[in-house]
């Protein structure tokens, strides 16, 4: 188990005139995983969030990020916002100036980095979220979703270790949150810790490692996902709604079908409940096949002679580079989102797919397909393209 | 009520690549030819080539490019139509003189005079639509930080520019939300909607300032806030012709002399 990134104790904190907005809430969070801050209007989620990096103080109680209290002096301040990037709801509230390089430009330049390494951190910012080529643009000639990127490539161009949204998928269209969705579980992939606070039940649901439902300022359940949104009294108290994948298992258990144990996150993993439910898994079936593609290390011409022999193939896309080199390539992609899942459904029913990806991504594919066949008897084969 | 602005245009617009000054000469260079002109043919050959420039290089909508040019147009109509009335000398077609300090005239000289200026307001006019429609305001940031306009400035310019959209933005949500439940139904109702729109938009404004320095602040704000891309390179055909451009106006200025149209 990895080392403690972020504690809090205890605290407390009222606005200045009024009710009191967090009262006494203890947690920790660990490095690299991904947190889901849930819970009704006005429970508290984003003046919890504004303490992470120091924008509030709490009245009492301590804060310790790295295992070191929080201090509130202007230098320490600097050095906690440079680690913990904060992602306002409001992109336009984030955005300052007048161009996108230059308000990506922003944190490191007054970081005092050179010009070289502002140039460089930009770029890389902006390759991130993939909106290389608008740095000229001025932020209100783009959309939402463009705005969102352009402030999350201004916090991540100073680098941080951890990153906060409030609301990243408020105001998008459902692609648009599943393409946020899957930029947050790239950069999650990469090391950084990411805490989100939310409203959208289903798309958190198989996102997070754990889930913090919070109400009237005090935190009502603290579990993995399967548990926090699996108690339908917790549930209607903090007036939310259970993902349906958990309805629909306390329903199908509720008709004496023996499930699993462990409770479904993915539409993947009720299938596989329920196949084993029905003992209809026909194991003389043939599977399909999984191959994945490393988009640095791909060559057109393999890609197409792969696609010329597959052509019924589904092709998926894992991460925003990758997702560009499709676009580049003119394919058309099945899957943008949760797509290994969607891959083993596929070969499940017999059918072959390509996974294009990066780095860290492509092992994950790897050990996330072994990991299946292993639980579920069903072995499906998946090599490097 | 949401129109399309200049700045969109310009960000925009076919000639949007090109080095910034070479664009601000073209437009600085023609003025400047259209005042030291005595004769209208000057004015008019500026006014063709750019409106050319325009409609055609940067491929502004010719509609949108008409409109922009009706209010100017119309004051000048206007002052020309005083000019005529008022000079006079040479050949007097019409005259009037109610009073014997009080007379209007039509001449062949005010007409000249008159025809003159008004040439010399379209061309001026086209010079700075030219300006307007091929040069955005964040490329001219970094042209005022290369002519050492001090840094505050520009700081705040630049701030300036952010927040006019963001408030533009809640001035038109707020107005529509007016006008949807028929806020600008009669006289005293709209006197009274107006005033509660500026109410909204200045509130609006406030807060929008607060939250700039929230999330100047969140960024490690220190004090530096001029960070400018870089100007485009001059490349060889637009600047051979701008040469091309300045020199056929001049020539043009020269030869002309101080021809009138009468």
């Amino acid at each position: 188990m990895s080392s403690i990134i972020l504690e809090a104790r205890d605290i407390r904190y009222r606005y200045p005139r009024g009710m009191e907005a967090i009262q006494g809430i203890s947690f920790h969070v660990r490095k690299g995983e991904k947190i889901a801050l849930v819970g009704p209007n006005g429970a508290g989620k984003s003046t919890l969030l504004l303490m992470f990096n120091g924008m509030l103080k709490p009245d009492s109680g301590g804060l310790l990020f790295d295992n070191e209290p929080i201090q509130y002096d202007k230098t320490s301040l600097r050095i906690l916002r440079r680690r913990v990037g904060f992602v306002l709801q409001n992109p336009d509230r984030q955005i300052i100036a007048p161009t996108v390089f230059q308000d990506v430009a922003f944190g490191p330049t007054n970081l005092g980095f050179s010009e070289e390494e502002v140039n460089k951190g930009v770029r890389a910012a902006l390759r991130h979220v993939g909106l290389e080529g608008f740095e000229r643009r001025p932020p209100h000639q783009l959309s939402g979703g463009e705005k969102k990127r352009v402030a999350i490539a201004g916090v991540l161009a100073m680098d941080p270790d951890m990153l906060v949204f409030d609301e990243p998928t408020a105001g998008l269209d459902p692609s648009g949150s599943e393409d946020i969705m899957d930029l947050l579980d790239e950069l999650n992939q990469e090391g950084k810790t990411v805490i989100i606070s939310t409203h959208d039940i289903e798309l958190v649901y198989p996102w997070a490692d754990r889930a913090i439902l919070m109400l009237e300022g005090r935190i009502l359940q603290e579990d993995v996902p399967e548990v926090a949104f699996g108690n339908p009294d917790l549930i209607r108290k903090a007036r939310l709604s259970m993902p349906t994948l958990l309805e629909l298992y306390g329903e199908i258990s509720r008709r004496g079908l023996e499930l699993p144990e462990q409770k479904p996150r993915t539409v993947l993993e009720m299938m596989n409940a329920l196949d084993i439910a029905f003992r209809t898994g026909d194991k003389q079936k043939s599977l399909g096949s999984i191959v994945v593609g490393d988009v640095d290390l791909l060559d057109s011409g393999k890609l197409c002679a792969w696609q010329a022999a597959h052509p019924h193939a589904a092709i998926g896309a894992m991460g925003t580079r990758a997702k560009e080199r499709a676009v580049h390539e003119k394919l058309t992609l099945d899957f943008t989102y949760g797509v290994i899942d969607k891959c083993i459904l596929h070969a499940l029913r017999g059918q072959d797919s390509l996974i294009l990806t990066t780095g860290s991504m492509a092992a994950r594919v790897f050990t996330r397909v072994e990991e299946y066949s292993k639980e579920s008897g069903n072995f499906i084969l998946v090599v490097s393209l | 009520m949401y129109e399309e602005l200049l700045e969109d245009i310009a960000q925009t617009n076919g000639l949007r690549e090109v080095n910034t000054y070479l664009k601000l000469a073209t437009g600085l260079g023609a003025i400047l030819l259209c005042l030291l002109s005595r004769s209208f043919v000057a004015p008019l050959y500026i006014a063709a080539v750019l409106t050319i420039a325009i409609l055609f290089l940067a491929r502004v909508d010719p509609k949108t490019y008409g409109e922009l040019f009706i209010i100017p147009l119309w004051f000048g109509i206007m002052s020309v139509v005083a000019i005529i009335l008022v000079s006079g000398g040479g050949e007097v077609y019409w005259s009037w003189n109610p009073a014997s300090w009080f007379s209007l005239s039509v001449t062949s000289v005010s007409i000249s005079e008159g025809f003159f200026i008004f040439c010399r307001v379209i061309g001026g006019m086209s010079a700075l639509m030219f300006i307007a429609l091929t040069t955005p305001m964040t490329d001219l940031f970094v042209v005022m930080k290369q002519c050492r306009i001090p840094e505050a400035v520009i700081d705040l310019a630049m701030m300036i520019y952010r927040s006019i959209f963001i408030l533009m933005n809640q001035l038109v949500q707020t107005y529509q939300a007016q006008v949807m439940r028929l806020g600008y139904g009669s006289f005293r109702e709209s006197i009274r909607s107006f005033a509660i729109l500026c109410g909204s938009v200045f509130i609006a404004s406030w807060e929008a300032g607060e939250d700039f320095i929230r999330a100047m602040d969140a960024r490690c704000y220190s004090g530096k806030f001029v960070v400018l891309g870089e100007n485009r390179p001059i490349e060889a055909v637009p600047a051979l012709a701008l040469a091309a451009f300045l020199i056929t106006s001049s020539l043009v200025v020269v030869i002309s002399g101080s021809t009138t149209l009468l």
